[in-house]
């Protein structure tokens, strides 16, 4: 670190969050994180994520999701079924830089946020809309949670692999814990804001629309890329020949040898048994072909093995290896607090507890998480106050 | 006109993550020059039999849109001329084990002392610092380091492997920071360094859970069910492998579900009357959903579903996917050429924007296919002068 503290990236920008879901509520929080001045605009009753579960205990009060998502950020709220709501909106996104949302094309238009009615209004403001199938399209209005994004986006269908496809073949296919489709909208909401924003030097404001489905395929495309090599991806037969998720005596670990140098490795992490040091094994195709009979090997092997001790030999023998560490483990982890993954923020409702920050540095450092999830309507005063920016306004042409 | 256009990458990137990322930015409208040698190239100019391919890929989507020179920066001359490479670009990425960068004299700290203003983006398995920061990795082990496969599975089962999703997402969240820095740069002139680390992303896509357990919650597999939600889950149609996705947030869908599938009994069974209730009793409650979903077509109950506004969607496989009229529609599903002239569907970068474009102008580079451009034009270097750097192994 140098004497001077440096700015974060988007010190100076202001968004405004109009949300329900978790795409545009992640979208959000990215850019609070990386130092813009996020504004959660709430209902009255509160943000509905503020109810759901998991809850934290002891007191299960506040919602572990929204706290982590709404961290840094402000809180107003504005009731906009009246005028008064909409106009204290108003007042807010005539000083804003980006407004990112979740609500449907008919919403807009009864609320006066359509794209046009924004460029008149607001016109260096740029709207980010984020939902489920986008905002234009034969699905633009179909309906659609995590679990029905995952699969329309095509990784659903491809999971599990490996282990769990091996004992569990007649089960439906799998989705990826949590809000995994929807992180990625909210991913893809950020670039696509930050983009504008940078475009906007050049070609002025303009409206992004983003596809919770379109964002969850895009981070799919070697599934697409592998169709056009001829091969369509199923879950049953996408398995690694050999490695992948292995049983231990105290958990698991994940293995992947995918060079020479690694199968070398392996052998010795393994203790150069008789059957490794076959020379026909030496070639890879032929330890693919043999890969069920390998696998048998290493799994038999690995039953006996302690995670912690494995994980350390390989990976000093170059053995690509990792334990599959549970919450708690990573929480703990020398690694994740040397680097400060985890901050210390107050949560109301259930006390000082670490938020991760996000998955970079900048600068040398971890982005600092200024505060925990706000209280609803925290900081309402922000509807009233003419803001002191740091970098002049262009003055809006209010209609 | 594209939003990054007149953004110029330097990219060292291989494999999948870091490529990604700098792929990502060249559809938003950077140019993008990926850096590689004949003794180094990238992965998909070979052979890979894990996947099958026996040689080079004809299309690589990550590796698409960029345009491709030879340095090997293992002379101190290649060094040399990436440096002048850097000296023209606003971003330079990489995704090499922590400290290679600087081994080969390319780390933040000296290009920055070259030139201030630069931006770089480092992708490695868990980032620059760090006690692990020196540990190998690939997408599952990522995504084991992450808690995010620990989390995913039946719950009875063991923890799932994350694959090329995971690579992607790091891809995509180092994009994002990358234009963060890029406005910064612009707004004040102030380059920076972005470290991102894969496992962390992996974390980042579970935060909520690592809070939970953070307070003292044990947060575990659960398959496919939802915290709250009930009827929620994949189930089977009367087509062999096809399944129907379908999530119930609401007593009113509930009750739009029980008219439409005619199951009358399940709204005078108290087991099912509130929304605790259906979540305590889902597995009874899935069994019953399932007694419908058998009897029909997939994509007819999909249609049917919507229609009464309840979320709904057919588990997509790749065909369906590269087919799809709303993905088309939409401008995400499109069809390129590869090196060998066929067509074949690739994917547009994500975002969709009302008057700048995005997308790809080209396809997959030939090894070298832009030196003319790069070292003649940009670089300013003569003929002669590339000559002799061929001949000593520098452009290689």
């Amino acid at each position: 670190m140098t004497d001077e503290a440096i700015a974060p990236p988007l010190a100076g920008v202001i968004a405004v969050e109009i949300s329900r879901g978790v795409a545009a509520s992640h979208a959000g929080r990215l850019l609070s994180t990386l130092g813009a001045e996020t504004v959660l605009v709430e209902p009255p009753a509160g943000h509905p994520l503020r109810r759901e579960p998991p809850l934290l205990p002891p007191a299960h009060e506040a919602s572990a999701l929204f706290a982590f998502l709404a961290a840094g950020k402000k809180s107003v709220t504005c009731d906009l079924t009246t005028q008064a709501g909409r106009a204290a909106l108003s007042a807010l996104l005539a000083e804003a830089d980006v407004l990112v949302h979740d609500l449907s094309p008919a919403e807009r238009v009864t609320l006066d946020l359509d794209q046009q009615t924004l460029r008149v209004r607001y016109p260096r403001l740029i709207d980010v809309s984020v939902l489920p199938f986008g905002a234009t399209g034969p699905k633009a209005d179909w309906q659609a949670e995590e679990i029905n994004l995952i699969h329309a986006s095509g990784e659903g269908f491809l999971l599990p692999n490996g282990l769990a496809a091996e004992l569990f073949p007649e089960r439906p296919p799998l989705k990826v814990y949590g809000h995994f489709a929807e992180y990625q909208g909210g991913v893809v909401a950020a670039l696509g804001a930050l983009s504008a924003l940078v475009g906007s030097a050049q070609g002025g404001a303009e409206s992004v629309d983003v596809s919770i489905q379109d964002a969850t395929l895009a981070v799919g495309a070697f599934a697409l890329q592998r169709l056009g090599d001829g091969s369509l991806e199923h879950r049953r037969t996408r398995s690694f020949k050999y490695g992948g998720v292995l049983e231990c005596a105290d958990g698991y670990v994940e293995l992947l040898t995918l060079e020479e140098r690694q199968w070398r490795g392996l052998i010795e992490l393994m203790g150069r048994p008789d059957w490794m040091l076959d020379p026909a094994l030496s070639d890879a195709l032929e330890r693919s072909r043999r890969g069920a009979e390998i696998n048998c090997a290493i799994r038999t092997w690995a039953r006996e093995q302690r995670t912690a001790d494995i994980v350390a030999r390989a990976q000093a023998l170059g053995v690509p290896m990792a334990k599959y560490a549970s919450p708690a483990e990573v929480l703990s982890g020398p690694h994740e607090r040397a680097r400060d993954l985890f901050q210390p923020v107050e949560i109301p409702g259930a006390g000082c507890l670490p938020v991760l920050s996000a998955p970079f540095h900048v600068d040398g450092a971890a982005l600092f998480l200024r505060a925990g999830p706000p209280r609803l309507g925290e900081h309402q005063y922000l509807l009233s106050a003419k803001r002191q920016r740091e970098q002049p306004a262009v003055v809006a042409e209010v209609s | 006109m594209k939003p990054l256009a007149g953004v110029r990458i330097a990219d060292f990137t291989l494999h999948a993550a870091g490529p990604f990322c700098t792929h990502v930015l060249s559809q938003l409208g950077a140019e993008c020059i990926k850096i590689e040698s004949a003794a180094r190239p990238d992965i998909f100019r070979k052979p890979h039999p894990v996947y099958g391919r026996m040689g080079p890929a004809s299309f690589d989507q990550v590796a698409s849109n960029k345009l491709s020179v030879r340095i090997n920066l293992k002379d101190a001359k290649g060094s040399a001329l990436a440096k002048k490479l850097v000296g023209v670009s606003d971003l330079v990425c990489e995704s090499f084990r922590p400290r290679v960068m600087e081994r080969l004299g390319l780390g933040y700290a000296a290009l920055a002392a070259l030139k201030p203003s630069v931006v770089m983006v480092s992708v490695s398995s868990s980032g620059q610092s760090g006690p692990d920061s020196h540990f190998a990795g690939y997408a599952p082990l990522f995504g084991a380091w992450g808690a995010l496969g620990y989390l995913t599975g039946y719950e009875d089962g063991p923890p799932v492997e994350m694959r090329h999703v995971m690579d992607h997402s790091i891809g995509m969240n180092a994009a994002m920071a990358a234009v963060a820095a890029v406005y910064r740069l612009r707004q004040t002139g102030r380059g920076g360094h972005i470290d991102v680390s894969a496992r962390e992303v992996a974390c980042s896509l579970v935060g909520e859970a690592l809070l939970f357990a953070a307070a003292g919650g044990e947060p575990a597999r659960i398959g496919n069910d939802h915290l709250r939600m009930a009827p929620h889950g994949v189930f089977r149609t009367r087509e062999e492998d096809r399944w129907l996705t379908i999530a119930i947030r609401t007593d009113d869908e509930w009750r739009r579900l029980v008219k439409l599938i005619d199951a009358p009994h399940l709204l005078s069974d108290p087991r099912f009357e509130t929304a605790p209730g259906r979540h305590t009793h889902r597995r009874v409650l899935h069994g019953e959903i399932e007694h419908w979903t058998m009897t029909r077509e997939a994509g007819e109950a999909e249609r049917r579903l919507q229609a009464a506004c309840i979320a709904a969607h057919v588990s997509c496989n790749m065909e369906d996917i590269a087919h799809d009229r709303h993905l088309r529609e939409r401008g995400t599903v499109v069809d390129v050429e590869d090196m060998s002239g066929n067509k074949r569907a690739a994917l547009k970068a994500p975002i969709r924007f009302s008057k700048s474009e995005v997308g790809m102008t080209r396809g997959t580079p030939r090894l070298g296919e832009d030196e003319d451009y790069v070292f003649g034009e940009l670089l300013g270097l003569s003929r002669e002068d590339r000559e002799v750097l061929i001949d000593q192994q520098v452009i290689y």
